[in-house]
């Protein structure tokens, strides 16, 4: 597979419209690694930024990508089309984090925080790189709000991480959560509610009063 | 409305989810009530600020990676391939196992090998046989005509039987010389062995002879008969005087 020399950034062709990612999903099946290349561009930030908010470790989330990926390449010949790709990628992120978090926490029990928390420095990387980032303090508050947030939100339980990151951060609505959860759109307002009060609990419990 | 209707509605009301007569019901039990207003505010401030989180990019690897690993999945076994039958669901497995087991088998080997007793010298094979195969005795070795005993102690020795057919001219000094002899007398009282010690053979033949026909009383030791052995020095030095 000549998959080095392939130009990653030439996704834009793809991009948007059901009509080009049909498309991008049948050279991927057949064997085209430029597609496939093209399609792990396009997903790959999506993927890892989700992966590492619900793991909460950055080199976790990093080989988390990789297998996603992995699954993906193998699996697309399954692929029917019903849901979106996207969808369909955010439904493999969320099963092999949940698989990935039960292993870690059936062989490091003695670990009172089955996953590490990611650096401070992680969170200020990210918060440099934000539009709004130009002053030095905004860059500390974002940064600092950005760790107050991620430590509540590995307080309240996988679940309803999944639930918050779909629909606050990557801006899913209830129909993509429900596709990707594979759960009722009923069960996904009655989660929805439940892990927002969750989650203001969480920041109300620990140093969140200073959001 | 109640806290508690206005609070499940909440969520409903961040997503505009709910119907204009609930959203303004809602909008006038927030403005009413402190605690439900707080509660709605801490609310927005969490998930605005959880919207707000900058997202976190990777270092661009993932796509190298991704295809590293491909590449080593459909990379072909080597010369695992030499071995591997068409289709094989279990490329590595095999060429793993043949290795393995020749390594298995040599060791066995050498153990079996090293631990194999060393051969026995043929006497003691011979005995070691007959020991296994002949029952065993029911009277003790010592006392047999192969060990017999010596007349002595609570053994006691041998009588002639009256008419025994040993010549008399034989017994008596014919020439010169001595003849040392052991008569092994069994267990029957009949002579089992005649051995000549010492003498001369050829002279002692006739005398020989004839002890193998001799008859004992067999000597006993605590009533119970044993063979003995019976020693006999016949001396036929002549004494002459010295010539003067």
């Amino acid at each position: 597979m000549a998959s080095r020399e392939v130009a990653l950034g030439s996704a834009e062709p793809f991009a948007g419209t059901a009509a080009g990612e049909r498309g991008l999903v049948e050279l991927c099946r057949r064997g085209d690694a430029e597609a496939f290349a093209r399609l792990v561009s396009l997903h790959e930030s999506m993927v890892y930024n989700l992966s590492a908010r619900l793991l909460g470790d950055g080199e976790e989330a990093r080989d988390l990508s990789q297998d996603v990926f992995l699954q993906v390449y193998r699996q697309l010949g399954r692929f029917e089309g019903r849901s979106s790709l996207k969808t369909w990628i955010y439904r493999i992120v969320v099963n092999q984090a949940r698989n990935r978090q039960r292993w870690w926490r059936r062989r490091r029990r003695e670990r009172s925080c089955p996953i590490e928390d990611m650096t401070a420095a992680d969170h200020a990387k990210a918060a440099a790189t934000h539009p709004d980032a130009d002053a030095p303090f905004e860059r500390l508050a974002r940064g600092e709000r950005a760790r107050l947030i991620q430590a509540a939100m590995l307080k309240i339980s996988f679940d309803h991480r999944a639930i918050l990151l779909l629909r606050e951060v990557e801006g899913l609505d209830g129909d993509e959560i429900a596709a990707t959860l594979k759960i009722p759109q009923g069960t996904v307002k009655s989660r929805l509610a439940r892990a927002r009060d969750s989650l203001r609990e969480a920041l109300l419990s620990g140093d969140g009063g200073a959001l | 409305m109640s806290c508690h209707g206005v609070q499940g509605l909440l969520s409903a009301h961040r997503d505009g989810a709910l119907g204009a007569a609930e959203r303004r019901a809602v909008a006038l039990h927030l403005g009413a009530c402190a605690d439900c207003a707080a509660r709605w505010r801490d609310l927005s401030l969490a998930l605005d600020a959880l919207a707000d989180v900058p997202r976190l990019e990777c270092s661009g690897e993932i796509a190298s990676r991704i295809f590293d690993r491909i590449d080593m999945e459909n990379r072909k076994p080597g010369l695992a391939t030499l071995f591997r039958p068409r289709g094989a669901a279990r490329p590595f497995m095999l060429p793993s196992l043949v290795p393995a087991a020749m390594v298995v088998v040599s060791v066995i080997a050498s153990a079996v090998f090293l631990d194999r007793p060393e051969p026995l010298p043929p006497v003691v094979q011979q005995r070691q046989i007959e020991a296994w195969t002949q029952p065993p005795s029911p009277v003790p070795d010592w006392g047999t005509e192969r060990h017999p005993l010596f007349a002595y102690g609570d053994v006691s020795t041998p009588r002639a039987r009256a008419g025994n057919v040993v010549p008399a001219y034989l017994l008596e000094p014919t020439g010169e010389g001595t003849i040392f002899l052991e008569t092994v007398v069994a267990r029957d009282g009949s002579v089992s062995a005649v051995h000549l010690i010492g003498g001369d053979f050829a002279e002692a033949a006739p005398l020989l002879e004839a002890l193998r026909k001799e008859r004992f009383e067999p000597g006993r030791f605590r009533g119970r008969p044993v063979a003995v052995s019976v020693y006999r020095l016949i001396s036929r030095m002549e004494v002459r005087a010295p010539i003067t």
